[in-house]
């Protein structure tokens, strides 16, 4: 469970985040809204890379706001993003066992830990191989297997299947629906491409201008008229 | 990138992908040791033997001392090699960090009747402190910044250095005694005390330098700093303590410089502040640029087009200004071609002329076969 | 302890060097913010561009303001030629990358300076401007038209500069540029043009530095060219970014460094001036932890 009270950034002046309310239950939630509705800062938020002006976090129990960046990480804070950011010089191994070596974790599990994270995306090269060699998808998918090695709780995905095509996003989608039986993680995904969102997301809250707009189960979302004038911009589908 | 550079033995010998996930130790997947990839390491405790062993018969005792001054700024610019390649941070001040070494040696070695090897490890250590008093505050500073901070840094110790000068015997804290007429010699190890025998004493402290080096690099360290590299906010959101590594890194490259400044103190025996000009640090930076920061033979370059370029040049009464004017334009040059430097460009295009050459001979080949 | 007299003399010196530094300060800033280039090769430049002044003087009977002409020109011209061939290649690399690039043309000035006027120990060149013969008494102390130009200049061009930037079309342009230079080219704004020009009156400051702190200080190129330490310490706590803080941190760094002088004590570390007030100026300004995005290094 995830509470949002109040949330509120500031840049300037620009206004990401204008008091967001919402709450988050267990299971996969999606976050979508139209370009610029905030929420990528929402993510650096609950990454701590951003500081809010005003309001608060709740997860699981904890104030995530009073942890700093990496502490959150290796509390169980987990996150993509939406640049690549597989390291290319290290072998997928490498890149999987580096989080679970940051972690709270001990090393006594973590090959098995690690190699379990790897077969759970669905990653077909050589652990050994260096991620520099591997495709687009494949480096996605490592990307989620660092989300999601060890013992993550909450699991963040800024738009994964940016870019891929439809074979490799529906992989994604399925990988991405098993994450919190596997991990008992809850996972907040952002992406724009609503049959993901559709596919994966039991419930789904929307943001625009910083603020939520809707939340519930996703098929009500996505019909509502206020998320589609959201979107489009217009009360009538001309 | 050869293996021994690597910041993993990454790649299996055959390059087949097991139909299982193959077993593997902790932090890598380690290749087993064959024939093939046993070569690498081979060759070059190979040539290691032949330097140390038949370098002093062969060259006199003028390049000799220049191959010692290439042994101990390999250290360096092995060091600086860590901070910019690795972990992606310019460091404009290495010169004052092998200045304040080489100050805390000479000043044991008058002071004390420690052995030496204590005081190479007391000089890294004491400078590896200091370094990272002053690059902790300094970290927080994105990379121009931390750029700008050590260049002035630079400046400062200079002109510190330059005040309270190099301990010449004296007494009192600064070890300098201005009115002194007789200025003893720095003095060396008692195992080398000849010129051959400290270029011998250098290389193994050199070798030494590098295999602490490498077993950051293969290691947690050199891992994390290339998550640091790639990207900090992801290192971050990867549970890593980016201000803890960084600061590693820092007293890394700090230890093993002011080792390589005691060197410097028993090398040159007599030292002042002009033995280290403001203008080093940036050429040292040069250098490291041209040679390859990424790659651990990049240093050995770098050392070389540093130190041997200049006694050869001496030698034939060229004015070394030619090489400055050399290492400005390298750094043109690979800042905007050839980021990796001289290392990674060169067998590039070594193997461009390779494939060039092999087109003049196929050219029969059918269309589509050879071409470049 | 010092005597008054001394503290006011050396305010004199401390405002004149401070004016240099300033009219350099505003020059690096402006460049940076219309191309992202700190150019670190600004005391090189003037120190060739103040040796070539003294070779006219004193090898081919050149009086002295053509000669001063000559360097400005110099300045102006060999920092353009850097910017016009490099500044493209390296458009799209971070501020780190470009400013290191220009540590190249430091390395390749300071070899050629060298060659062309080698140091012969013993024998030390020097530079004076005609003005340094006119000097006016301020009560006790002595004032030479040379540190009042040199105070006016650093004074003139910060606030040309600023009415430059914020009322002319040329001006505005390389605001705008700062910001994005891609949106900027497609408003229509000539941008090689405005980086011409940029690059040009950066090197021309480079110029009129380099003679001014030659006679102010000494004609040596080592010297002169790590004066741009100084420069840099007043723009880094403007932020790279104001030129009234810039200008306020120059004449406060030339004002510490000179009053130091006196002062026996420390007088022989008054060159440390610029790195202590630069660093406890970032750490005071940077307190808030800047998290990069992207590759590092370069």
């Amino acid at each position: 469970m995830i509470n949002v009270s109040g949330l509120t950034v500031r840049f300037g002046g620009v206004t990401p985040l204008d008091g967001m309310d919402v709450a988050f239950d267990a299971g996969t939630c999606g976050l979508i809204g139209p370009n610029g509705a905030g929420k990528t800062t929402f993510f650096n938020v609950l990454s701590g890379f951003v500081q809010p002006a005003g309001g608060g976090i709740e997860a699981f129990g904890e104030n995530l706001l009073k942890m700093t960046h990496f502490r959150r990480a290796r509390w169980g804070v987990r996150r993509t993003f939406q640049t690549e950011q597989a390291i290319e010089e290290l072998s997928v191994y490498d890149n999987v066992a580096m989080v679970h070596e940051h972690s709270k974790l001990g090393s006594g599990s973590r090959r098995e830990e690690t190699l379990a994270a790897i077969d759970f995306v669905g990653i077909k090269a050589d652990p050994s191989a260096k991620v520099g060699t591997l495709g687009a998808g494949e480096r996605r998918l490592v990307e989620v297997a660092r989300a999601v090695v060890g013992k993550p709780r909450l699991v963040l995905l800024d738009e994964p299947a940016a870019g891929l095509p439809d074979e490799e996003t529906e992989h994604l989608g399925e990988v991405i629906r098993r994450i919190p039986e596997q991990t008992g993680a809850m996972t907040i995904l952002v992406d724009h491409d609503m049959s993901l969102v559709s596919a994966c997301c039991a419930t789904t809250a929307v943001l625009d201008f910083g603020k939520l707009l809707a939340t519930g189960p996703t098929a009500e979302v996505l019909r509502d008229e206020k998320v589609i004038r959201a979107y489009l911009g217009t009360e009538e589908v001309l | 990138m050869s293996t021994a550079d690597d910041t993993t033995a990454s790649t299996t010998t055959d390059g087949q992908a097991a139909p299982e996930a193959p077993a593997p130790g902790p932090g890598a997947t380690r290749s087993r040791i064959t024939p093939r990839n046993a070569i690498r390491p081979a060759l070059i405790v190979a040539l290691l033997a032949f330097v140390l062993l038949a370098f002093p018969s062969i060259f006199s005792l003028y390049y000799i001392d220049a191959w010692t001054q290439v042994a101990i700024y390999s250290i360096v610019t092995l060091g600086l090699g860590v901070l910019v390649g690795r972990v992606g941070m310019v460091s404009l001040g290495q010169g004052a960090v092998l200045a304040m070494g080489a100050w805390v040696a000479a000043r044991l070695l008058f002071a004390t009747g420690l052995p030496f090897p204590i005081v190479l490890l007391a000089a890294g250590v004491i400078t590896m402190a200091l370094g990272t008093l002053v690059g902790l505050p300094a970290l927080r500073m994105s990379g121009l910044y931390l750029a700008l901070i050590t260049l002035m840094l630079a400046g400062a110790i200079t002109v510190a250095l330059s005040n309270i000068n190099f301990p010449n015997g004296g007494s009192g804290f600064t070890g300098y005694n201005g009115a002194s007429v007789h200025i003893p010699p720095i003095r060396r190890p008692s195992v080398a005390t000849t010129d051959p025998a400290f270029f011998r004493y250098s290389v193994v402290v050199a070798i030494l330098m590098f295999l602490l080096v490498l077993f950051h690099i293969r290691g947690r360290p050199g891992r994390a700093w290339a998550a640091i590299r790639q990207s900090e906010s992801a290192a971050l959101a990867a549970g890593i303590n980016t201000t803890f590594y960084k600061l590693w890194a820092f007293a890394l490259a700090s230890f093993v410089t002011g080792v390589a400044g005691a060197l410097v103190a028993g090398s040159f025996r007599y030292l002042n502040s002009l033995t280290f000009a403001t203008q080093d640090s940036i050429t040292l930076l040069a250098v490291v640029l041209m040679g390859g920061a990424y790659s651990m033979s990049g240093a050995i370059v770098a050392a070389f087009l540093l130190k041997f370029l200049q006694a050869l040049l001496n030698d034939w009464s060229v004015s070394p200004d030619w090489l400055t004017i050399l290492f400005g334009i390298g750094v043109l040059q690979v800042l905007t071609t050839a980021p990796r430097g001289i290392v990674e460009q060169l067998p590039k295009d070594l193997a461009r002329l390779g494939r060039l050459v092999r087109g003049l001979f196929t050219r029969t080949a059918p269309a589509g076969g050879q071409a470049e | 302890m010092p005597s008054w007299t001394d503290v006011e003399q050396f305010l004199v010196t401390g405002l004149s060097l401070g004016g240099v530094y300033a009219l350099s300060g505003v020059g690096m800033v402006v460049l940076y913010r219309a191309t992202g280039v700190l150019n670190l090769a600004f005391g090189a430049v003037g120190a060739m561009g103040a040796l070539i002044a003294w070779q006219l003087i004193n090898h081919a009977g050149f009086g002295f303001w053509p000669a001063f002409a000559v360097s400005v020109l110099f300045g102006g011209v060999i920092t353009l030629a850097y910017g016009m061939v490099f500044g493209p290649a390296l458009a799209m690399r971070d501020p780190l990358v470009k400013a290191t690039a220009t540590l190249g043309l430091t390395l390749v000035l300071l070899g050629v300076m060298d060659l062309l006027w080698p140091s012969s120990g013993g024998a030390s060149r020097a530079l004076t401007v005609p003005t340094d013969n006119n000097t006016f008494q301020v009560g006790q102390i002595s004032v030479t038209y040379t540190n009042v130009i040199a105070l006016a200049l650093g004074l003139v061009v910060t606030v040309i500069t600023g009415l430059f930037l914020r009322f002319t079309k040329l001006g505005t342009a390389m605001r705008a540029m700062a910001n994005d230079r891609e949106i900027t080219a497609t408003l229509g704004v000539p941008v090689r043009r405005v980086t011409a020009a940029a690059w040009f009156g950066c090197g021309c400051l480079s110029g009129v530095a380099g003679v001014l702190l030659a006679d102010l200080v000494a004609l040596d190129s080592t010297t002169l060219t790590f004066l741009v330490i100084s420069t840099l310490a007043a723009t880094l706590i403007g932020r790279l970014r104001s030129i009234p803080i810039t200008f306020v941190a120059a004449l406060v760094i030339g004002l510490v460094s000179s009053e130091l002088t006196p002062i026996s004590s420390v007088s022989n570390y008054r060159d440390m001036t610029p790195f202590v007030l630069a660093a406890i100026a970032l750490l005071v300004l940077n307190r808030r932890r800047v998290i990069s995005v992207g590759r590092q290094g370069v």
